[in-house]
């Protein structure tokens, strides 16, 4: 008899196991398959509109078209690093040969003269976005503090952000490059123009949503939090790194992301309007090219730019969930 | 016993747009060392001002504090306030909140290991040391609460300065509490001022009850003498006949000599603006608790 | 990619093994060495550069001098990038960003005389003759059709003129609508050729006002040229800002493929085997690398001689190269069209150019004084240069931008190293710097370099000496 209960017991529990391990299934499958389906019509959909619009540059190129294109572009990646092996390998003999002839010579590497391939421009629109980022963020947040903390300093400064805020960093792009190649002069420059002017730009688009969501972020602290502070009579400093700061990461965070988002859009326009390396640049030299493989390329350059968005802001949000206290505001 | 705390006719002005309006007027309090004081009012009648000018929080714009003689001008760990949201920093543990106070207070006069000592005593103190290690978003109210209390008493301070510390507690926890706090004061004999909405509260905690009046111009109305023997049960008191006398009077203080008569349209007011509510004059006559 | 952030190449590890084969090497070579060569070119001053390129065909010289690793034999190291348009160009050679470039032959000279940016820019170089072309939109071409006699076969006799075409634009006079064509930069060949082609017509393409300020050149324009860089002349073609346009090659042939326009005349119907463009550097640098300066022409000179090399026989392999999307970028059957010696009108109206592309035959890379003068000629006539010279300031500008010197010097030494041979320098032996009277004109206007006020006055459209608007 006790036995027969303990297997109907254990047969229960095993039913319940059973049905929640369905209903875990179920609900994983649905956010696995959703996003499928989705995916899947949006291909049809894509499919089906890319057949019927012709441009003078042929079809407009469906979810074929960049699949090949994204094949091609590694095969010319590949074959552009071999090239570049055998550049190096040449310009180690010629230097061999040099020395031989002329004994005096300092032999001298220089930097691979090829083409930058898709990965490379990848390669370069990302870690230009996020050099200007980061010096953004270095300048923007002691800045955001400095203003959320002083109501003087917010008042002398707040007009001049309200000005430059909804100024298109693009506007600006012209003055940089006129004052970086008047200020940026060195025989040996350590890193080129074109990725200094990129960098800054992205880093005038960073810099306001940044300083505005810290100031705005210091100034809202829970005022107890600040009278606890008093109460123990926190040097100012420690003051602004045990309460200020980290009471305003889910503010500073919020601006992060958010200028994050925008450097990403404008880098890409402004590598398209400069000509600077980049993504943008890729998009720009094949509309320029006009072959019949122009558009599909331009096309994975809009996925893969979408795509690099998208995990630019996963990775900011995973970063925020990681350093911020406030989970909650990590999933707003 | 001499006096400790000296809190000298103080008046409060706030410069409002609509011209100045004067929150306390030449409010005199002598508190003596290891005295638990109440103060208790209706809303809006400046006691969490009062509180704030002795923190240092506020400036007095008339009068001063003397503690042991020597004027109160900024806030400091000497008089340790518990506010009445816990105030517990969100990204620290419980313990690491506590540790601020400690490292602060006791930088260089205490050794690392006597430092982790002093926190988790404190925290044994309130009933917290098993939840030292959580965040105050996974403890209940009352743990942060209590929580808060270890941070104040860590600090040593010579006046506990206590802010409706219970306020925002159902009434079961609220009990609990109120009996952890008498426990710690019979160890400690801290000299405390508390404010509070809840007459019981009151009567059962203070050695004396401060009543203020309606304000504006608020000012100390009565002071109560609270002689019952400690340590005081609750259960007991309930039927003490001093008990209810001492309740009563406050009662009486509150809802016949100090009646607030409603003229102005009921506001809003947040608790974290306590100081500022003052000016605004807001009332509900369910403010006081009788419970 | 690191190369387009940090200036410096990082691979130290390559220095390292670099070094190891350098040591192991000396000693094997040292004995061999051969000290004999006397008067040796020395080696480059400066050696890595960047050049600029706009994406066109002519500038084939400089992508097959890198990828056939003459600039590498020379011990440069030559990056090459494409520039958004002639003005960007231009103005990287002056601030520096750029070592060198692909430019108009109008350029240098310009930048010169101060016509535009005033900068001190020479060329070594010539390279090439030809390669552009003026295309109509099919609606333009659809009226002008009428106008153009016809063969036996039914198809346009060649070279079609403007004549044809000034009906069209009176026509569009009358409704009020101007006739906007496109052009590259002002002082391109692009601008005169098409300048030279309408007025031969009929047509007045505007005179340019520069002391009054005005360098739109509409003055009395009776059709409007403004400036579209070369690869978006087919787009803004399609678009309808523009009715025509003369651009380099493969924008006329790209008009074709797309169906969007019709290319009715090349420039070498308009004169045959005209110089085009030129390879420009600053004075300043030419200066400060001599040998840099000889040697980036040594590269140029043989790439062009590939170019041309048994009788176009290295074109279709150009032409792959050319379509990479780093150079020129266009499909390789546009480019093949007009780079293999054919070139499409009419949609299957294809005919033989054998010389439409000409990179090394008849001197085209020599840098002659008279190609030089008639760029100023043509300055002078649509009143860019807005006040009469005499002769001997055109022979001294020439003189200033053209410096046949250096590539004689780059021709001497590629003979001594037996890398070319003497013949295919032969015909400069004892060269003036003047071409002899050249007449293979639309017009028939016979045009000698060294009468260059002369040649002005013959033109019915355009000022004349003593002219000034």
């Amino acid at each position: 008899m006790t036995t027969l209960i303990r297997k109907m017991m254990t047969a229960d529990s095993d039913s319940t196991l059973l049905v929640k391990s369905l209903q875990f299934l179920s609900q994983r499958a649905k956010a696995v398959v959703l996003p499928m389906v989705g995916i899947a019509v949006f291909l049809v959909i894509w499919s089906f509109a890319a057949n019927s619009i012709d441009t003078s540059l042929g079809k407009f190129p469906g979810p074929k078209a960049v699949a090949t294109q994204i094949g091609n572009l590694y095969h010319e990646h590949q074959s552009e690093r071999e090239k570049e092996a055998a550049f190096y390998q040449r310009q180690e003999e010629r230097n061999a040969k040099r020395i031989a002839k002329d004994p005096g010579y300092q032999p001298k590497i220089r930097a691979y003269t090829g083409k930058e391939t898709f990965l490379d421009q990848i390669g370069t629109s990302l870690v230009t976005v996020m050099s200007g980022f980061i010096l953004a963020a270095v300048i923007a947040i002691p800045l955001g503090i400095a203003v959320g903390l002083s109501k003087t300093l917010n008042t002398a400064i707040n007009p001049i952000i309200q000005v430059f805020k909804p100024v298109s960093p693009l506007a600006w792009l012209p003055l940089v490059t006129m004052v970086v190649s008047a200020v940026y002069v060195s025989p040996e420059p350590m890193f080129a123009k074109s990725f200094i002017n990129s960098m800054i730009t992205v880093t005038l688009c960073c810099l306001w949503p940044m300083v505005i969501n810290t100031s705005v972020g210091v100034a809202a602290i829970n005022q107890d939090w600040v009278n606890v502070s008093r109460v123990l009579r926190l040097p100012s400093l420690v003051h602004v790194q045990k309460i200020v700061l980290p009471a305003s990461i889910p503010a500073i965070f919020t601006g992060m992301r958010l200028s994050l988002g925008i450097a990403w859009m404008v880098l890409i326009a402004a590598e398209m309007l400069a000509q600077n390396p980049g993504l943008g640049k890729f998009v720009w030299d094949e509309f320029q090219n006009g072959s019949s493989q122009s558009l599909s390329r331009i096309m994975t350059a809009v996925i893969v730019i979408g795509f690099i968005g998208f995990l630019l802001d996963r990775a900011m949000l995973q970063l925020q969930r990681l350093v911020s206290w406030d989970k909650e505001s990590a999933n707003r | 016993m001499s006096i400790l705390l000296d809190i000298s006719k103080i008046d409060m002005v706030f410069p409002t747009p609509k011209g100045d309006f004067t929150a306390l007027k030449e409010v005199d309090l002598k508190i003596k060392k290891g005295e638990f004081i109440s103060l208790i009012g209706h809303s809006g009648c400046g006691k969490s001002t009062v509180l704030n000018v002795v923190a240092g929080l506020l400036q007095a714009t008339k009068g001063g504090v003397l503690l042991n003689n020597k004027e109160v001008t900024e806030p400091g760990p000497e008089r340790a306030v518990v506010f009445q949201n816990h105030s517990l920093l969100p990204w620290l543990t419980a313990y690491q909140n506590v540790e601020l106070a400690v490292k602060q207070v006791f930088n260089r006069k205490m050794s690392k290991a006597e430092m982790q000592d002093w926190i988790e005593h404190n925290l044994r103190l309130v009933h917290m040391d098993h939840a030292m290690h959580k965040r105050p978003d996974e403890i209940s109210g009352g743990m942060k609460q209590r929580v808060g209390i270890a941070r104040a008493l860590a600090m040593q301070p010579e006046v506990l300065l206590m802010d409706e510390p219970f306020g925002a507690l159902d009434a079961l926890t609220r009990a609990h509490m109120q009996d952890s706090l008498m426990e710690i004061q019979d160890e400690l004999n801290n000299t405390v001022i508390m404010i509070t909405h809840d007459v019981d509260e009151a009567v059962l905690l203070s050695d004396r009850i401060v009543m203020m009046t309606n304000g504006p111009a608020a000012t100390v109305g009565e002071i109560l003498d609270v002689k019952l023997e400690r340590p005081r049960d609750r259960l007991s008191l309930a039927q003490d006949a001093e008990y209810n006398r001492l309740r009563s009077a406050v009662l009486t203080f509150l809802y016949e000599k100090q009646r607030k008569v409603e003229n102005i349209p009921a506001q809003s007011s947040s608790k974290k603006t306590g100081e500022t509510g003052d000016l605004q004059k807001v009332d509900n006559t369910n403010d006081v608790d009788v419970a | 990619m690191f190369k387009t952030i940090f200036k410096q190449p990082k691979h130290l590890y390559r220095k390292i093994m670099g070094q190891a084969l350098v040591a192991s090497l000396c000693l094997s070579s040292a004995m061999l060495a051969n000290h004999s060569v006397a008067e040796e070119l020395g080696y480059p001053e400066k050696e890595e550069l960047k050049f600029g390129f706009i994406k066109l065909t002519d500038m084939a010289p400089i992508a097959i001098a890198y990828e056939k690793g003459y600039f590498e034999d020379e011990g440069l190291y030559v990056t090459i990038e494409a520039q958004a348009n002639w003005k960007v160009l231009l103005d990287g050679v002056i601030d520096g960003r750029l070592d060198g470039a692909h430019m108009l032959a109008g350029q240098p000279i310009a930048a010169t005389i101060g016509y535009g940016t005033k900068a001190e820019i020479i060329t070594p170089f010539s390279m090439d003759l030809n390669g552009n072309g003026i295309t109509v939109s099919n609606e333009i071409w659809k009226q002008m059709k009428g106008n153009i006699p016809k063969r036996p076969d039914g198809k346009p006799v060649h070279p079609i003129k403007a004549d044809a075409l000034k009906p069209v634009v009176e026509k569009y006079a009358e409704e009020g609508k101007p006739f906007n064509m496109g052009m590259v930069f002002p002082v391109s060949t692009h601008n005169y050729e098409l300048r030279y082609w309408l007025a031969a017509g009929g047509i007045h393409p505007g005179f340019y006002a520069p002391h009054k300020g005005d360098t739109s050149g509409k003055i009395d324009a009776e059709a409007l040229l403004s400036v579209t860089p070369p690869p978006q002349m087919p787009a803004t073609l399609e678009a309808g800002t523009i009715y025509g346009y003369c651009v380099g090659e493969p924008w006329n042939q790209q008009a074709v493929f797309k169906g969007i326009g019709v290319p009715v005349v090349t420039d070498y119907e308009i004169w045959k085997d005209n110089p085009e463009k030129v390879f420009g550097i600053t004075k300043s640098f030419a200066e400060k690398y001599p040998n840099t300066t000889i040697r980036l022409t040594r590269a140029l000179i043989r790439a062009a001689k590939w170019l041309d090399e048994n009788d176009n026989a290295n074109r279709p392999e150009a032409v792959k190269i050319l379509s990479q999307s780093n150079y020129v970028g266009a499909d390789y059957d546009v480019i093949a069209n007009s780079m293999t010696g054919t070139f499409e009108y009419e949609k299957g109206d294809k005919r033989a150019v054998p010389d439409f592309n000409v990179f090394f035959r008849y001197n085209a890379t020599y840098p002659y004084y008279s190609d030089a003068i008639w760029y100023l000629t043509q300055m002078r006539r649509w009143g860019q240069i807005s006040e009469d010279k005499p002769d001997s300031w055109y022979f001294d500008v020439a003189k200033k931008v053209y410096r046949p010197d250096i590539y004689m010097k780059a021709a001497k030494s590629l003979v001594d190293e037996k890398l070319m041979a003497a013949t295919d320098f032969s015909d400069l032996t004892g060269e003036d710097g003047f071409r002899n009277p050249q007449t293979h004109f639309i017009d028939n206007i016979v045009y000698d370099g060294s009468k260059p006020n002369e040649y002005i006055n013959k033109f019915s459209i355009g000022l004349k000496s003593g002219d000034k608007i």
